[in-house]
C-alpha cells in the first residue's frame, strides 16, 4: 500500500539530492585555486526501497546523498613525499653553490688569475731592474692586493657559512612549526571521523604542510591502522618519521632542537665557532637524509668526508663551504712555504722532509741591504697585526718547526710581512749582499709560477685553476639534478592535479546537470500537486 | 588523462618559465659576448679560460721582457761600436806615427790618445736607464774610476739573465772583465788590459818611443778582435732576440685566437638562436592565451 503522499515525498528527496551536489559542485568551484585541495563529489545512492505487500515488488523511494567523499590517490602523495628532499636538497645546493661561484668571480678581469699574473708580472719588472724603487713598490703593492683577495675571499666564505647556519636555524623552526601544526590537525581529523565520516577539507590541508615538510627534510608520512574502534572501524593513526624517528605520531610530536656546537666538538678546523648542530630536542642524534636542509648542512659543514684531527668528528662528504676555506688555507700555506722558504714538496707526500728546501725569498737580499732571511708573505696575529719574519718564524731555525709555523697560516690572515711593508728595498732579488743587479734569487721565485711540483694538482695556477672548475662541475651536476628532480615533482603535481584537481567544464556541466535534475524534482511536485488537487478539491466537489 | 584548468595555467607557467631561462642565457651571452658567465655553464671551457688567460698573460709579459733586452743589448752595442771606433782611430794614430818626424808632433797625437782614453773610460761606465751596464750585478756602481783602474770586482759569473720564454731566457749583459781585461775577471784597483795598453801607448808617445808605438799595435788589434767578439755576440744575442719576439708575436695570435674560440660567442649564431627562441615563446605565450581563456562557462546562456 502506498501512502496518499508518497509521491510528494520522493519529489522531495530529488530535490534535496540535486540540491546537494549543487552544494558541492559550488564547493567545488570555490576552491578551484585552494593549494592541495580534492575535488569532492557526493556518494549518491537510490534511498530504501519500499516492499509492497500486495505482490507488485520493491517500490523505489528516489535518491539520496549518503556522503561526501574527496578525489584523492594516496599514492600520488606518498610518490610526491618521497621525491620532493631530494628536490628540496639539490635546489638549495644549487642556490648556494652558485652563489660561492660568484664569489671566486673566474673567468673574469679581476679574479684570481689575473691578480696573480699581475704579481708574476711586477716580479718580471722587477728582474729587468731590481733597483728601481718603482718596481719595488709595485711588487710590494701587488703582493698585498694577492694577499687581500685571500683575505676577502675568506672572509666571504666565512659568511656565507654563518648565513647558512642562519638558515639551517630558520629551517628547523620551520620544521618544528609544521609538526606542531600537523598534530593539531590530527586531533581535528581523528576527533571528526569518530562519527564515520570524512574529514575532506582538513586531509587536504594536512596534506598541504606535510608537502611542505617533505620539501625541507626527509620524511615518511603514513597512516598507522593501530587496531579497531568500538564501531568497527579502522583506528588509524597519521604518524610522520624522519629516518625511522616519529617527529609526529598521531597527538604527540618530538621537537628538532639547535645546539651551538662548543669549541672542541667543532666538524671542521675551518669552521667558524658556535654553528648550530641539529639534534632531537630529546638528545638523539639526528640523521637527515634529504631536503633543504641536507643541502643546507652539506654546505655548511661538507669537507669531502674528512676527519678533524682535533675531535674525530667527520664531515659530511660533500664539497662545502669549509672544503673551500680548507683549499684556499692549503694555497696560501703551500704557497707561502715555497715562496719564502723554497721549500717544494717534491715526493708529494704533504709532509715535512728536511731535504725539500731550496731557494726562496728568505736566502736572498735586498736592494742595498746586507739582512737576510727575510719572509716576503706572513700572517696578522688574532689581534691583527701584520708580523714581521721574526715574529711569525719566533727566531726557529729548525726546519722542522719553520714548516709548522706555515700550518698557522689561513687565506684570512695571510698577509705581506711586517718587514716588506715598511720597507720594500728588503724584497729579496740578489743571493749576494750589495749586487743591485743579481737576480739570482728573484729568478727563482719567478719558477715557483711554474713549478708543478709545488700542489697535487700542479701549479700554483693549476690549483686555482682545478679548484674553480671543481666547483663548476659541483654547480652544474646541483643544478642538472635540481631540474630533473624538479621536473619528477612537476609530473607527480600533474599527476595529483589530474585526478584532484578541479575542472571547470566538468563542473559546469555537473552544474547543469543537477540543474536538470532539480527542475525535474520540481516538476514532479508540481505534477503531485496537480494529482492531488484533481483528487482532493474536485472529486467529492 | 583528465586534464583540469590548473594543470593547464601550471603547464603554462612552466613552459613559458622555461622559454626565459633559456632566452636569458642567450640574452647575457649576446650582452656580455661570453660563451658562459659562471663556470658551472660548462666547467670545461671555464678551465681552459683560466689556462688560456694565464699564458697569454705570461706571453704578453715575455714580450715586455724581450723588448727590455733588446732595449740594453742595443745600448751595449752601440756602446761596443763606439769603443771599436776608438781602436781603430788608434790604429790609424800608430799606423800614422811613421810619417811623423818630428817628435813634437807626437805630442799632438799623444793629446788626442788622452782624450780617447777618457772616452774610453765612459764607454766603460755605459749606462741604461740609469744603470751600469758593464758592472755585472753591481748596477748601481761604475766599472771604472777616472783614472782608468777598475772601480769594483766583477766576475764573469755576474750574467743577468731576462726570461723570455717558459723555459728561455737571454743573457743580456756584456761583462766589463771580459771586454776590458779580453776575458779575465775584472778586480777592484786593477788596470784593465785596454787602458793599461792605452796608457802604455800614451807613454810611448810621451817618450817618442817609436819602436813601442809601433810594437803596440798587435796590442791594438788584439783588443779591437776582443771588441768584435763581443759584438758578434751581442748581434747573436740580439738576432735570437728577434726570432723570439717573431715567434712570440704567432703565439700570442694563436692563443688569443683559442682564447676567443674557446670562451666567445659566435654572434650570429647566438642572434639566430635568440630569434628562434623568440619565436617559441611567442608562440607558446599565444597557445597558452588561447588555451587557457575559454571554458565551458562561456559558452552556457
Amino acid at each position: 500500500m502506498s501512502g496518499s503522499f508518497f509521491g510528494l515525498n520522493v519529489a522531495v528527496r530529488g530535490l534535496f539530492a540535486a540540491q546537494r551536489n549543487l552544494d558541492i559542485v559550488n564547493h567545488n568551484l570555490n576552491n578551484i585555486n585552494t593549494p592541495g585541495y580534492s575535488r569532492q563529489q557526493a556518494i549518491q545512492v537510490a534511498s530504501r526501497p519500499m516492499a509492497l505487500l500486495d505482490g507488485t515488488g520493491m517500490l523505489g523511494t528516489g535518491a539520496e546523498v549518503i556522503g561526501v567523499e574527496r578525489i584523492r590517490d594516496e599514492y600520488l602523495d606518498f610518490k610526491y613525499w618521497g621525491e620532493n628532499p631530494s628536490y628540496g636538497e639539490w635546489s638549495v645546493k644549487d642556490e648556494i653553490l652558485k652563489n660561492l661561484e660568484v664569489l671566486f668571480n673566474e673567468p673574469s678581469d679581476s679574479g684570481f688569475t689575473v691578480i696573480m699574473s699581475s704579481f708574476f708580472d711586477s716580479l718580471q719588472e722587477l728582474s729587468k731592474d731590481p733597483s728601481s724603487a718603482a718596481v719595488r713598490s709595485l711588487v710590494r703593492q701587488n703582493g698585498v692586493t694577492l694577499a687581500k683577495f685571500f683575505n676577502n675571499l675568506a672572509t666571504k666564505l666565512e659568511e656565507l657559512q654563518y648565513d647558512i647556519n642562519y638558515r639551517i636555524q630558520t629551517k628547523v623552526e620551520e620544521i618544528n612549526s609544521l609538526a606542531v601544526q600537523i598534530q593539531q590537525l590530527n586531533r581535528q581529523i581523528y576527533i571528526t571521523e569518530l562519527s564515520g565520516n570524512t574529514a575532506n577539507d582538513m586531509r587536504d590541508q594536512r596534506t598541504v604542510l606535510v608537502d611542505r615538510l617533505s620539501k625541507i627534510i626527509n620524511i615518511e608520512a603514513n597512516e598507522i591502522v593501530v587496531g579497531y574502534t568500538p564501531d568497527g572501524r579502522e583506528d588509524k593513526h597519521f604518524v610522520i618519521t624522519v629516518s625511522g624517528k616519529a617527529l609526529v605520531d598521531h597527538f604527540s610530536v618530538s621537537k628538532l632542537a639547535l645546539e651551538q656546537r662548543p669549541d672542541d666538538k667543532m666538524v671542521n678546523q675551518e669552521d667558524i665557532p658556535n654553528l648550530y648542530e641539529v639534534k632531537w630536542a630529546d638528545g638523539n642524534k639526528l640523521n637527515v637524509k634529504g631536503g633543504e636542509l641536507r643541502g643546507l648542512l652539506d654546505l655548511r659543514d661538507g669537507n669531502e668526508g674528512s676527519v678533524n684531527p682535533d675531535n674525530g668528528l667527520v664531515s659530511p662528504n660533500y664539497k662545502g663551504v669549509p672544503y673551500y676555506i680548507k683549499k684556499l688555507n692549503e694555497f696560501v700555506r703551500v704557497f707561502a712555504r715555497a715562496f719564502n722558504e723554497g721549500y717544494i714538496d717534491l715526493d708529494g707526500d704533504r709532509e715535512f722532509d728536511p731535504g725539500e728546501f731550496g731557494t726562496g725569498h728568505s736566502s736572498g737580499y735586498g736592494y742595498n741591504s746586507d739582512l737576510t732571511g727575510i719572509r716576503f708573505f706572513t700572517m696578522t696575529d688574532e689581534n691583527g697585526k701584520v708580523l714581521s719574519s721574526d715574529e711569525f718564524l719566533n727566531g726557529e731555525s729548525d726546519p722542522a718547526l719553520i714548516y709548522a709555523a706555515y700550518e698557522k697560516i689561513t687565506a684570512k690572515n695571510f698577509c705581506i710581512s711586517e718587514d716588506i711593508l715598511n720597507d720594500y728595498n728588503l724584497i729579496a732579488a740578489s743571493d749576494t749582499q750589495y749586487e743591485a743587479g743579481n737576480i739570482e734569487v728573484l729568478n727563482k721565485l719567478l719558477g715557483f709560477r711554474r713549478n708543478t711540483d709545488m700542489f697535487s694538482e700542479g701549479a700554483p695556477e693549476d690549483f686555482m685553476k682545478s679548484l674553480v672548475a671543481t666547483l663548476g662541475i659541483d654547480s652544474q651536476q646541483a643544478r642538472n639534478y635540481s631540474m630533473n628532480q624538479k621536473a619528477v615533482v612537476n609530473q607527480i603535481i600533474n599527476r595529483r592535479l589530474s585526478n584532484s584537481g578541479v575542472s571547470m567544464d566538468e563542473e559546469m556541466a555537473n552544474l547543469v546537470k543537477f540543474q536538470h535534475a532539480y527542475n525535474a524534482a520540481a516538476k514532479m511536485i508540481q505534477t503531485m500537486n496537480e494529482v492531488y488537487d484533481t483528487l482532493i478539491n474536485r472529486l467529492f466537489v | 588523462m583528465r586534464i583540469t584548468n590548473n594543470m593547464l595555467i601550471n603547464n603554462m607557467i612552466n613552459y613559458i618559465g622555461n622559454n626565459l631561462t633559456r632566452m636569458e642565457k642567450l640574452q647575457a651571452q649576446l650582452a656580455t659576448g661570453k660563451k658562459i658567465q659562471v663556470p658551472s655553464d660548462d666547467p670545461v671551457v671555464a678551465a681552459r679560460a683560466l689556462k688560456l688567460r694565464t699564458d697569454v698573460a705570461e706571453i704578453q709579459q715575455y714580450q715586455r721582457n724581450l723588448k727590455d733586452a733588446r732595449s740594453w743589448l742595443e745600448i751595449t752595442e752601440s756602446a761596443l761600436s763606439d769603443i771599436g771606433d776608438i781602436f781603430q782611430r788608434v790604429r790609424e794614430l800608430i799606423v800614422g806615427t811613421d810619417s811623423i818626424e818630428n817628435p813634437q808632433d807626437l805630442q799632438a797625437t799623444k793629446n788626442e790618445l788622452i782624450e780617447l782614453r777618457t772616452q774610453l773610460i765612459n764607454l766603460g761606465n755605459s749606462a741604461y736607464a740609469g744603470r751600469y751596464i758593464f758592472t755585472g750585478f753591481k748596477t748601481d756602481q761604475k766599472l771604472l774610476n777616472d783614472d782608468g783602474t777598475f772601480a769594483l770586482d766583477v766576475s764573469n759569473t755576474e750574467q743577468i739573465y731576462y726570461q723570455i720564454g717558459l723555459a728561455d731566457s737571454i743573457n743580456v749583459n756584456v761583462l766589463g772583465g771580459d771586454l776590458f781585461n779580453a776575458g779575465t775577471d775584472a778586480a777592484a784597483g786593477s788596470t784593465s788590459k785596454f787602458i793599461q795598453d792605452m796608457n802604455d801607448l800614451i807613454e810611448a808617445f810621451d817618450t817618442a818611443d817609436y819602436d813601442k808605438i809601433s810594437s803596440m799595435a798587435k796590442n791594438f788589434s788584439d783588443n779591437l778582435d776582443t771588441v768584435l767578439r763581443v759584438r758578434a755576440d751581442v748581434g747573436a744575442r740580439v738576432n735570437r732576440l728577434e726570432l723570439t719576439a717573431n715567434r712570440m708575436q704567432n703565439d700570442i695570435t694563436n692563443f688569443t685566437k683559442l682564447m676567443s674560440e674557446n670562451e666567445n660567442v659566435d654572434m650570429t649564431e647566438t642572434i639566430m638562436n635568440l630569434k628562434n627562441e623568440e619565436n617559441v615563446y611567442r608562440a607558446s605565450l599565444a597557445g597558452g592565451a588561447r588555451i587557457i581563456m575559454p571554458s565551458l562557462i562561456d559558452f552556457l546562456k
